[in-house]
């Protein structure tokens, strides 16, 4: 290429570059120091150790305080964090970390790899579900040579890893503060020492969590700001309120009536994401429980697939933030998500002459009843039932409709989170739900648990449709063993085409949120829980 | 009763009564749409369509407010036939009897009325599931002592009077006389209890719905106030007319029982009988 | 008030307040699943839910169990929140300062100034100042607490940016001494109104009836006709005036809660509500039932109150 040509392309690229950078980091003018953020939260988090639980809330407040071993950037790959470089040895049955040796602990004393071990043996690997449920089987040992190498041996190529070691998935939390004590409940959980940018100054509980600066953070320069504050409003209209009227500066979160009037106010930033300390890039997923004789015809749940007007649901409960969901993976995985699959498409029509060969004739009333349908009696009335956290009730509603105009009676009912789980998974006393099944940065961690046969039983958000095929079984496996990216993207295609064929779920719509901050503050990091690292506010 | 309407709070507090009460048992004629099906597009406002605009999935809400108020209004009756039953038969007797009966039977009242209702409803709630059946249950067992206080009042002072001498002296025996006699005597000052009553059941009933404890198949005030919540700021007719509905019910009920105690205490109204 | 009579009227607390551990007690047993989870909550393991059984002596004959129940309960013991990994009494504790904080202001506020414009009011009986008086009151006691939350936050603190819309203090800065108590205040402001109109409308309505039945009778109409001063008149009726008031607050106490709550919730409070809605989502009943607990406690012991002060303000009067 000639000079000229080469800074035209250049230039072109560099403005396409500022053009694109997202909102994230649009920055007014350098970085000033100092400055208090005020963040809302929605629900008080109880404790602030998110290496014992999943919990959204506790995972939103607390991993300011920590580090993982590695971070993620925008694009989803892995980037150093508390281990400096990585090598990967026996096509992906060993990892081998090299920690950095200039961290300390927020009190004082020295990070090591006895930390490392001690987190995953006696903590991640016991209380953090998805830890637990992924890696669990398949570790064979973390060996701690030096003080500055942790080894992670698995019993087989095991892919996912790199993905699994951000603060998120696996926090690192302190041995000699844990060491020989229940990590349930050791106080603290109340009063944390992390290595995070930011140190705990105090709780009070359901009101605020306040924190400061970490003047010794191992990376030099960072944070910029001299205080932290977490509100707990758990209603969404007042921290909307709250944000115009300046007593908070930063939203996880805009409910979908109030996007518009944001985005059109100058004071203020947004921008979507598909990540969330509780779980990313999550999908709406409904649920058919396959022991059900209603259920167990596929052309019935198809018919369902075919009356359901997604787009609806997208403008209507989501208020267009979002996508309609195009395969069971969600599209944020761009190289595992499949494109071009055959979903079943709104036509109702096509949903009436599915059901009428199925055996479900519309008779009198506006409901189907059964007639020489395997498993179910004569006469029979088409009606299910549809589960659902009370949260996402605008799910059944629609469900109600749209279903009902295609002859079926859907009842919903809504149940709180902690009755639901026992309710679907314990009991499987469901005919459909729609859980917010999230993906997680692998689909080793978010995807494999909702189709793989032994992920059937009373742990919750598993495979709630009681799915088996041993072909997929065997692809999953196959695909959790590959470590190259590239060889496992056929290998998830299969999968997907093969689901989305047998149809025991029915994926309705991504859901990614819209953060919303103060046009004063700036350069936050919206795919990762250390989100503030680099923040700072002009005032 | 028609004295009452003689004050311009007793006619404005009948009228409200009466056409609420209309319109919760013509629900169906008033507003034949389906309050939960979607007839129109989300958030738009009072027009010649829909005079009062639509929700976020594009329901009506007048139909809302028609048939929420047609819950609101059954749940209070059942509750209120239910404490006024439990009510009037433990004041008659308490009144009527007299002595250690009516010591315990206080006792018992006084007990039942210390319950806080709104939070014994939340629990029922959280145990036995959302439903109009418990929110009834729970409301009609705890709100009787009001309405038996009174009547053991009445019931006291009337038991006392010459006629009932004369229904014994005439060989009646007792249910009777309190049948015939006292009860009916009684029941018109029981009335302002009553509609009273029914007031603080409709507020009770909304606020349980506003918190999300409502019955989720019965559309009802208090979720669409809840529901409202969200889009106060762009779409005040979700919270508005809600909200107004709730507030006219109530205060119709309020002047109404108003009115009936102006009746019953002539003094109070500052008028000197 | 002579001593024998305080005893009495505290011994009387005994029978309330075993009515409502009764009712707890049964709602507990006959609820849907095992009584344990709603002592433990859903979130336990066997081994944790094997110690709550013993504590509360579940697989003992039920009439023994209640005396456990109300043994631990008099010793504050209200069972152990998994949700929250402490025992129950201190989490409701915890929160109950801020709630009491919002109530009593507003129970005092809606008070003082009820009873000046009732008194106002039935000083003007007729007139249209009264006529003013009563209808705002009336409307103010129909409005639903929650829906003039909503309007309140909208209006009084987006609309003027007067006031905060959420929290007990201000996020940026931390203050200490008398700008703490300013600061709270400020963020009090517009949650103890909102609880307060209902509470004065009632107040105002129940004065201006007393004042004016006492006004009415023959005791007040012979002292007029002696030439007594209006102000003594007045201020003799206006004692009179106070007692269904006084009587009326402790009825009143569980209906203030309740609005607590709803306030709660729009204005981020950190009091009880929130601690109420969280605990509906997560099903913990152990705070829930505490929560319960407390209110009736505070009712029954709000009645106390009510009653002695009743009869420190009408000599006359005497419970048989």
């Amino acid at each position: 290429m000639r000079r000229g040509q080469r800074w035209i392309v250049l230039s072109a690229l560099a403005a396409w570059v500022t053009w694109a950078t997202p909102a994230w980091l649009h920055a007014q003018d350098t970085p000033t120091r100092g400055g208090t953020l005020v963040v809302a939260i929605s629900a008080d988090p109880g404790h602030l150790n998110p290496a014992i639980t999943t919990s959204g809330a506790t995972h939103t407040a607390a991993e300011l305080l920590y580090n993982g071993l590695l971070g993620r950037d925008e694009r989803g790959d892995p980037i150093p964090d508390l281990a400096e470089s990585w090598t990967i040895e026996q096509a992906g049955a060993a990892y081998r970390f090299r920690l950095r040796n200039d961290v300390t602990w927020h009190d004082g004393t020295r990070f090591t790899s006895a930390d490392v071990k001690f987190t995953f043996e006696e903590v991640l690997l016991k209380f953090h579900a998805r830890t637990k449920a992924s890696m669990g089987g398949a570790l064979a040992g973390i060996d701690a040579p030096d003080e500055r190498t942790v080894v992670f041996r698995f019993k087989q190529p095991y892919a996912p890893l790199l993905l699994q070691l951000d603060a998120t998935e696996a926090p690192i939390i302190a041995k000699h503060v844990y060491q020989g004590s229940d990590p349930q409940t050791n106080p603290a959980n109340a009063q944390p020492i992390g290595t995070g940018p930011f140190k705990f100054v105090s709780y009070r509980k359901g009101a605020e969590i306040r924190l400061a600066r970490n003047p010794a953070y191992f990376k030099k320069g960072l944070p910029y700001l001299n205080e932290l504050v977490m509100r707990v409003i758990p209603d969404p209209g007042t921290q909307v309120l709250a944000l115009e009227n300046g007593e908070v500066d930063f939203l996880w979160g805009v409910p979908g009536p109030d996007q518009n009037r944001l985005k059109a106010d100058s004071r203020f930033r947004m921008a979507q994401t598909s990540y969330h300390p509780g779980g990313s890039n999550c999908i709406m997923t409904v649920s058919f429980n396959l022991e059900r004789p209603i259920l167990k015809d596929v052309r019935v749940r198809r018919a369902i697939a075919h009356a359901l007007d997604r787009d609806a649901f997208l403008r209507q409960v989501l208020f267009s933030e979002g996508r309609v969901a195009t395969a069971p993976i969600s599209s944020e995985l761009a190289w595992a998500h499949a494109r071009g699959l055959n979903m079943p498409s709104f036509d109702r029509a096509e949903a009436e002459r599915l059901l009428d060969a199925a055996g479900w004739k519309k008779e009198r009333d506006t409901t189907r009843v059964a007639r020489g349908v395997p498993g179910v009696q004569d006469g029979t009335r088409l009606a299910i039932d549809f589960l659902h956290f009370p949260a996402f009730s605008k799910y059944g509603e629609l469900m109600r409709q749209q279903l009902g105009a295609a002859g079926i009676d859907v009842t919903p009912r809504p149940l709180e989170p902690a009755v639901f789980a026992p309710t679907v998974f314990k009991d499987r006393n469901f005919d459909t739900n729609v859980i917010s099944y999230c993906n997680g940065p692998d689909p080793e961690i978010g995807v494999r648990r909702m189709y793989h046969s032994s992920q059937i039983g009373p742990a919750p958000f598993t495979n709630a449709a009681a799915y088996r095929n041993e072909r997929v079984d065997t692809l999953f496996d196959l695909a959790g063993l590959t470590v190259e990216r590239d060889k496992r993207t056929p290998i998830y295609r299969q999968i997907q085409e093969i689901v989305v064929q047998d149809l025991p779920y029915y994926w309705l719509v991504e859901t990614p949120t819209t953060r919303a901050w103060s046009a004063k503050c700036g350069s936050f990091k919206g795919w990762t829980g250390l989100f503030a690292e680099a923040a700072f506010c002009n005032r | 009763m028609s004295s009452a309407l003689r004050t311009p709070g007793g006619v404005l507090g009948f009228t409200l009564t009466l056409v609420f009460i209309a319109l919760a048992l013509l629900a169906h004629v008033v507003a034949p749409t389906d309050p939960f099906a979607s007839v129109g597009s989300p958030l738009t406002p009072p027009s010649r369509a829909h005079t009062f605009g639509t929700d976020d999935l594009g329901r009506d809400v007048f139909s809302g407010i028609v048939h929420g108020t047609r819950t609101s209004l059954t749940v209070a009756f059942a509750v209120i036939a239910i404490a006024s039953g439990l009510g009037i038969a433990v004041g008659a007797v308490a009144g009527y009897l007299g002595g250690s009966v009516d010591d315990v039977l206080m006792r018992g009242t006084e007990a039942v009325q210390i319950v806080p209702r709104f939070f014994l409803a939340v629990i029922v709630i959280a145990l036995f599931g959302p439903g109009l059946d418990r929110v009834v249950f729970v409301l009609g067992v705890t709100s009787w002592p009001a309405i038996a206080r009174v009547v053991r009042a009445e019931t006291l002072s009337l038991a006392r009077r010459e006629f009932v001498d004369a229904a014994h002296a005439l060989g009646a025996r007792t249910p009777r006389i309190l049948l015939r006699h006292v009860l009916p005597n009684a029941v018109p000052t029981a009335l302002v209890v009553i509609s009273l009553s029914a007031a603080s059941v409709i507020l009770l009933e909304a606020g349980l719905g506003f918190i999300g404890l409502g019955d989720p198949r019965s559309i009802s005030l208090g979720y669409l106030a809840n529901n409202a919540q969200r889009f106060l700021r762009v779409a005040w007719w979700m919270t508005v007319f809600p909200g107004a509905a709730l507030a006219l019910v109530v205060l119709g009920l309020n002047l109404l029982g108003d009115a009936l105690s102006d009746l019953a205490n002539p003094r109070r109204s500052g008028r000197t009988a | 008030m002579s001593g024998r009579y305080l005893v009495r009227r505290l011994a009387q607390v005994v029978p309330a307040a075993a009515a409502i551990l009764i009712t707890a007690f049964v709602v507990i047993h006959i609820a849907p699943g095992d009584p344990v989870l709603a002592l433990a909550g859903q979130h336990g393991d066997a081994a944790y839910y094997a110690l709550i059984r013993a504590k509360f002596g579940l697989d003992r004959p039920l009439p023994e169990q209640l005396l456990v129940y109300a043994a631990n309960v008099a010793r504050g013991d209200l069972g152990v929140s998994y949700v929250h990994g402490r025992p129950v009494a201190s989490v409701v504790l915890e929160r109950l300062p801020a709630t009491l904080l919002l109530m009593m202001t507003a129970l005092i506020a809606s008070s003082i100034v009820g009873i000046a414009l009732g008194v106002g009011a039935a000083r003007r009986v007729d007139r249209p100042a009264d006529l003013i008086v009563r209808i705002a009151a009336l409307v103010g006691y129909a409005t639903p607490s929650f829906w003039l939350a909503q309007i309140a936050a909208l209006t009084l603190a987006l609309g003027t940016g007067w006031f905060p819309v959420q929290g007990i203090t201000d996020a940026r800065q931390v203050w200490t001494g008398w700008r703490y108590a300013a600061d709270v205040i400020h963020h009090l402001a517009l949650p103890a109104l909102v609880l307060a109109i209902n509470e004065l409308a009632l107040t105002t309505r129940l004065v201006r009836t007393g004042v004016l039945e006492c006004l009415a009778t023959d005791y007040i109409r012979t002292a007029r006709a002696k030439g007594l001063p209006e102000r003594s008149v007045v201020r003799h009726a206006f004692r009179n005036a106070l007692l269904p008031v006084v009587t009326v607050i402790g009825g009143r106490i569980g209906m203030l809660f309740t609005g607590a709550v709803l306030v709660e919730t729009v204005f981020a409070w950190p009091g009880l509500g929130q601690l109420l809605l969280s605990s509906i989502q997560t099903r913990d009943v152990p705070i829930l039932l505490a929560l319960f607990l407390l209110v009736s406690l505070a009712v029954i012991l709000t009645n106390v109150v009510t009653d002695l002060a009743y009869v420190w303000l009408d000599p006359r009067i005497r419970y048989e």
